[in-house]
C-alpha cells in the first residue's frame, strides 16, 4: 500500500491548484500604493485632509466589507460605531490626557462590544428588519449623543486634544496622514485575511444559504454578532482618525446620513473587495473636490450614480473594472498566448483511488459509525400529523433507504432529525449522544451530515469552497491568529484543501474545482451538495433525494461512490428516494413511509413484495 | 382628566401619520417583497410640491394638490419602470433595497437644489391650521380634524380597493403565493405598478395633510418615514391593518412617554420598541408566526 501512495501525486498538485500562502499577488499591489502614499505624504500636504478623510471612508469601507459583504448583513447605523471612536478620542486626549496607544484600543474594545449588541437582533430577524433595526439605531443613536452632553458636548461637540503616542508628540498634516495609513494597512491586512481565511469563507456561506452553512456546521449566530464586532472596532479606528483629523466632533454629523452614505460608498466601489472600499472612499471624498464648482450637485451625483451602478453593475466599480479586465484578457491577451494553460486533470486520475490517499487518512475508522436510534417522532404543521410517533433504530454503518409516497412525511422525518423543523417531538440519538432540541449545526458537528431537496448551495462561492466549507471543523486556527495569518493558519488551510481536492476527486468534480456553483449542470450540483456533506465526515449522511432529476445511471454511479466513501469512513446512511431502484441496489434495508407513520421495513425484496407497500404506491 | 385626553387626541393625531406611511410600506413589502427607503422623501416630495404650488405659485389649493398628486402618480410610475422592474428579474432582494436608497439620495438632493435647506411655514387656506376650538380644557385645532379626517377617508379608499376591486384580489393573491398568482394569470408587473402607486399616493396624502403640522423642510419627512417603519413592523409588516393599528398606538406611546419620561428616554421610544419587538416578536404583535419554511 505505501508504495503506491507515495507514487500517488495528490489531487491538488494535479489540479494545479494554488496552495494558500502568506502573501498575494494583491496584498503586493496594496502594500506598494500604500508605500508610495506614505512616501509621498509631505510632498501633498496641502491636500492632507482630504487625503486622510478618504483613509477614514476606506477604513469604514473594509469594516462594512466584513458585516454587508461577506456576512451580508445590511447595516444602516453603522455611523454609530465611528462616533464611539470619535467621542472616545476627544475625552480620552482631553479628560485622561492619553495619546493613541490608549485610544485605538479602548476605541476598538467598546465599538467592538457594541458592534456585537448592535448586532444581536440579527439572531432573530432576516436582513429585511435588521436593515431597519440599524437605521433606528443610528436615529436614535445621534439623539442620545446630542443629549448626553458630558461625553459628547451635545450641540456644539467637543474638540480634540493632542496628537500622542507614547507621550510623543505629533503634528498633524502630513504625519497624521502617515499615521492613517498605518492604520489603514492595518485594517486591510485583518479584514483581508479574514476573507481569505475559514471565517470569511464560512461569512460568505451565511451570506447566500443560512440553511445550508448551519447544516455543515458553521455556527452561524456567533458568526452575525462576531461580525458586526470586527465591523464596529473598526469604524471605531475610523472615528479616531476622523476627530484627529478634522480636530472636532459635532453628535449631529455621525446621522443616518452618513450611515447611508458610506454603504452606498462602499457599493459604488464594490462590496466583495478591499479595492472596492477604496474606490467608494476616494468616489465619495474627491468628486466633491474636483466638482467644487458645482458643489450642490454632489448628493445629486451620488445618488445618480448609485442608481446607474446598481442596474448596470451590481458589484460597483470593481466590478466592472474586472469585468472590463476579463474582457480585455479574452480580446487581445489570450489569442496571443498559446493554450497549453488549459489542460488540468491528468489522465491517470482514475489509476489509484483517493481513498488510499493519505490526505484522507484521518478520514478512515475502523469503528462502525452512525448509529441512529428515533424514538417517538412526531412533527405537527397546524392540524396535520406530517410524521407521526415514528420510531426506528438503523445499526451503525448501515445503509438504509426511507421511502414513500409524495407527503408522506420522508423529507419531514429528516429536518426533525437534523434540526430544521421547528417544535418536532421525540428523542434522537446518534451514536449513543442525545442530539434532542440540539441546535443545527451542532447536531452536525456531532456526526450527522445532510444534504438538500431542492438544492441548497452557496451561489458565488467555488466548488473546492464548498468542500473546505464542510471541512471547517477539522481547521485547527482560531479566529484571532486568522486575522494575522500566522505561519499555522497556512498550514491549516493548506492542509485542508489537500483533504477537500482528494474529496472532490473522489466525487469526480475536480476538474470543476475553480468553477462556481451556479454555473454548473444539474447533476454537478447535486454533486457538489454531497462533496459538502461528505467532508463533515458525518457518522452518518442523510441524502434527500440525491437521484431527483437525474438520469439513473449517474445516479447510480454517484450512490456508489458516495457508498465507497462511507465505507471507508465506517459511517452508515440513510437515503430518501423515489427511485425505487437504485434504492434497492444500494440499501441493505428499505423502511417505507405513509403519511407520516411506518408501513413496512425489511429488506430491499421483502418490503417490495409486501402487499401494503404495493397498494400504496401503485394505488391498486 | 382633559390633560390624558388632549394627550391622547395628540398622540392619536402623530399616530395618523405613522400610521398612513406604515400603511404605503407594508403595501408595498406586502405585494410586491420590497422595502421601499424612499417612500418618506418621496411623499416628502408630494407635500412640497402641493405647498410650493399652492403658496409661492398662486396656485389654488385644490388644483395645487390635484396636480401633486397627478405627477407623484407619474413619477412613481417612471421609477418603477425604469429602476425597479429590471432588478425584479434577479430575484434578488439587496439590490432592490440599495435602488431604493439611491432614488432616496438622489430625490432627497433633487428637492434640496430646488427648496433649499431653510424650513419654512406655509400657510393653508383660510388659515385652518390656526383656528383653535376650546371645549373645556381641551384644545382642538381645526387641521387636526381635518387630519382625522382625510386619514379616515384614506383608509377607506385604501381599504375598498383592497377588497372590493379586482386590483386588490391581485394584491392579495400576490401575498399569499407569488408563483401561484402568475399560473393563475395574474400579471406581476401590473400588479406591482399598481400597488407602488397606490403606496406613492398614500404616502403623498400624508405629505401633504402634515405639512402644516410640522415645519416644511426639505427633510420634513424623514422622521415620520422612521416611525412609519416601526409601526409596519409592530404590525408584523405583512398585515394592512397590523401597520395601521401599530401606527397608532406608536402615536399613543410617544405621546404618553414624552410627558413621563426625560427627554433622552422619549427620543430612544421608537428604537428600544423596535428592538424589543423584533427579539420577542419577530413577526409583530398582531400577527401569527408562519408555521415552518420548507428546506
Amino acid at each position: 500500500m505505501s508504495e503506491t501512495t507515495n507514487k500517488r501525486q495528490s489531487a491538488l498538485e494535479r489540479a494545479g491548484i494554488p496552495q494558500p500562502s502568506f502573501l498575494k499577488k494583491n496584498h503586493y499591489i496594496g502594500l506598494v500604493g500604500i508605500v508610495l502614499m506614505y512616501l509621498l505624504a509631505g510632498t501633498f500636504s496641502s491636500y492632507s485632509q482630504t487625503i486622510n478623510m478618504t483613509i477614514i471612508y476606506a477604513i469604514i469601507g473594509a469594516s462594512l466589507i466584513v458585516v454587508f459583504g461577506l456576512a451580508g448583513q445590511l447595516t444602516l447605523g453603522h455611523t454609530i460605531f465611528v462616533a464611539c471612536g470619535v467621542f472616545l478620542s476627544a475625552n480620552i486626549t482631553t479628560a485622561w490626557g492619553r495619546g493613541l496607544e490608549t485610544e485605538l484600543p479602548i476605541a476598538f474594545a467598546v465599538a467592538f462590544v457594541l458592534g456585537m449588541i448592535v448586532g444581536f437582533p440579527s439572531l432573530r430577524v432576516n436582513e429585511l428588519y435588521l436593515a431597519l433595526a440599524t437605521f433606528a439605531v443610528a436615529f436614535v443613536g445621534v439623539q442620545i449623543l446630542f443629549e448626553w452632553k458630558e461625553f459628547t458636548g451635545g450641540g456644539s461637540g467637543k474638540g480634540i486634544g493632542d496628537l500622542e503616542f507614547f507621550g510623543r508628540e505629533f503634528s498633524r498634516g502630513p504625519t497624521l496622514v502617515r499615521i492613517g495609513l498605518v492604520i489603514l494597512l492595518f485594517s486591510f491586512w485583518v479584514v483581508g485575511n479574514i476573507q481569505d481565511g475559514r471565517t470569511g469563507r464560512s461569512m460568505n456561506a451565511l451570506r447566500t444559504s443560512e440553511t445550508a452553512a448551519r447544516a455543515a456546521g458553521i455556527p452561524v449566530a456567533w458568526l452575525k454578532i462576531l461580525c458586526f464586532g470586527i465591523g464596529g472596532g473598526l469604524a471605531g479606528w475610523a472615528g479616531v482618525l476622523y476627530i484627529h483629523t478634522l480636530r472636532y466632533g459635532i453628535p449631529e454629523n455621525f446621522g443616518v446620513n452618513l450611515s447611508i452614505i458610506v454603504v452606498l460608498a462602499l457599493i459604488i466601489g464594490g462590496k466583495h473587495r478591499l479595492m472596492g472600499a477604496v474606490l467608494g472612499a476616494v468616489f465619495v471624498r474627491w468628486l466633491p473636490e474636483i466638482l467644487r464648482s458645482v458643489q450642490e450637485y454632489e448628493g445629486v451625483i451620488y445618488g445618480g450614480v448609485l442608481v446607474i451602478l446598481t442596474l448596470w453593475s451590481p458589484d460597483g466599480l470593481v466590478g466592472m473594472f474586472e469585468r472590463l479586465g476579463g474582457h480585455i484578457k479574452r480580446l487581445a491577451i489570450d489569442p496571443l498566448l498559446s493554450k497549453n494553460g488549459e489542460k488540468a486533470v491528468s489522465e491517470q486520475t482514475n489509476v489509484v483511488s483517493p481513498l488510499s490517499s493519505n490526505h484522507l487518512e484521518s478520514f478512515s475508522s475502523d469503528q462502525l459509525r452512525g448509529a441512529l436510534q428515533i424514538k417517538n417522532a412526531s412533527v405537527a404543521f397546524g392540524g396535520v400529523k406530517a410524521v407521526d410517533d415514528v420510531s426506528f433504530e438503523i445499526p451503525a454503518g448501515a445503509v438504509t433507504g426511507l421511502i414513500g409516497s409524495n407527503g408522506a412525511g420522508k423529507t419531514t422525518l429528516f429536518n426533525a432529525v437534523t434540526g430544521h423543523v421547528k417544535g418536532a417531538t421525540g428523542q434522537f440519538i446518534l451514536d449513543d449522544q442525545d442530539l434532542t432540541g440540539k441546535p443545527i449545526h451542532i447536531r452536525s458537528l456531532r456526526g450527522m451530515g445532510r444534504t438538500f431537496q431542492n438544492l441548497n448551495l452557496h451561489d458565488d462561492l467555488t466548488v473546492l469552497e464548498h468542500a473546505l466549507l464542510g471541512l471547517d471543523r477539522n481547521i485547527k486556527y482560531n479566529r484571532v491568529s486568522e486575522s494575522f495569518r500566522l505561519p499555522w493558519v497556512i498550514r491549516e488551510e493548506k492542509k485542508a484543501h489537500f483533504v477537500a481536492a482528494e474529496i472532490l476527486e473522489h466525487m469526480d468534480l475536480l476538474e470543476y474545482w475553480n468553477d462556481k456553483v451556479e454555473d454548473l449542470p444539474y447533476g454537478l450540483q447535486k454533486r457538489v451538495d454531497v462533496v459538502r456533506a461528505l467532508a463533515t465526515n458525518p457518522s452518518i449522511l442523510l441524502l434527500d433525494e440525491p437521484a431527483a432529476g437525474l438520469p439513473t445511471a449517474e445516479a447510480l454511479e454517484m450512490m456508489k461512490k458516495v457508498k465507497e466513501f462511507a465505507q471507508y469512513t465506517s459511517a452508515g446512511v440513510l437515503i430518501i428516494e423515489h427511485n425505487v431502484e437504485l434504492v434497492a441496489d444500494v440499501s441493505e434495508r428499505v423502511i417505507v413511509l405513509d403519511t407520516g407513520a411506518i408501513l413496512a421495513d425489511g429488506s430491499p425484496e421483502e418490503v417490495m413484495k409486501d402487499e401494503q407497500v404495493i397498494a400504496a404506491y401503485l394505488g391498486t | 382628566m382633559t390633560e390624558y385626553i388632549q394627550l391622547a387626541w395628540q398622540g392619536l393625531v402623530s399616530g395618523f401619520a405613522y400610521a398612513l406611511i406604515g400603511l404605503a410600506l407594508v403595501m408595498v413589502f406586502k405585494t410586491a417583497r420590497i422595502l421601499n427607503f424612499a417612500a418618506g422623501t418621496m411623499a416628502g416630495v408630494t407635500g412640497f410640491l402641493a405647498h410650493w404650488w399652492a403658496a409661492d405659485q398662486g396656485m389654488p389649493f385644490g388644483v395645487a394638490i390635484v396636480f401633486a398628486m397627478i405627477l407623484t402618480a407619474a413619477g412613481t410610475y417612471v421609477i418603477e419602470r425604469l429602476t425597479v422592474r429590471p432588478l425584479v428579474k434577479l430575484g434578488d432582494f439587496l439590490p432592490i433595497v440599495i435602488m431604493t436608497l439611491g432614488i432616496e439620495v438622489l430625490l432627497a438632493n433633487v428637492s434640496l437644489l430646488w427648496w433649499g435647506g431653510t424650513a419654512r411655514r406655509y400657510r393653508v387656506p383660510g388659515d385652518i391650521d390656526r383656528i383653535n376650538w376650546i371645549i373645556g380644557d381641551f384644545r382642538l385645532n381645526a387641521w387636526h380634524v381635518v387630519v382625522a379626517a382625510t386619514t379616515f377617508v384614506t383608509l377607506s379608499i385604501v381599504g375598498y380597493i383592497i377588497n372590493q376591486t379586482e386590483l386588490g384580489l391581485g394584491m392579495k393573491a400576490f401575498a399569499e403565493d407569488q408563483d401561484a398568482a402568475k399560473l393563475m394569470g395574474v400579471k406581476e408587473s401590473t400588479v406591482s405598478i399598481y400597488t407602488w402607486v397606490l403606496s406613492a399616493l398614500v404616502g403623498g396624502v400624508t405629505g401633504i395633510v402634515f405639512a402644516p403640522v410640522l415645519f416644511l423642510q426639505q427633510d420634513y419627512m424623514n422622521i415620520i418615514f422612521i416611525k412609519g417603519f416601526v409601526a409596519a413592523i409592530l404590525g408584523g409588516f405583512l398585515s394592512l391593518s397590523g401597520g395601521v393599528a401599530g401606527g397608532l398606538l406608536l402615536g399613543e406611546l410617544e405621546a404618553f412617554t414624552i410627558k413621563w419620561a426625560p427627554r433622552e428616554i422619549a427620543a430612544a421610544l421608537p428604537v428600544v420598541i423596535v428592538f424589543i419587538i423584533l427579539l420577542i416578536r419577530p413577526h409583530g404583535l398582531f400577527t401569527r408566526a408562519k408555521q415552518h419554511e420548507r428546506v
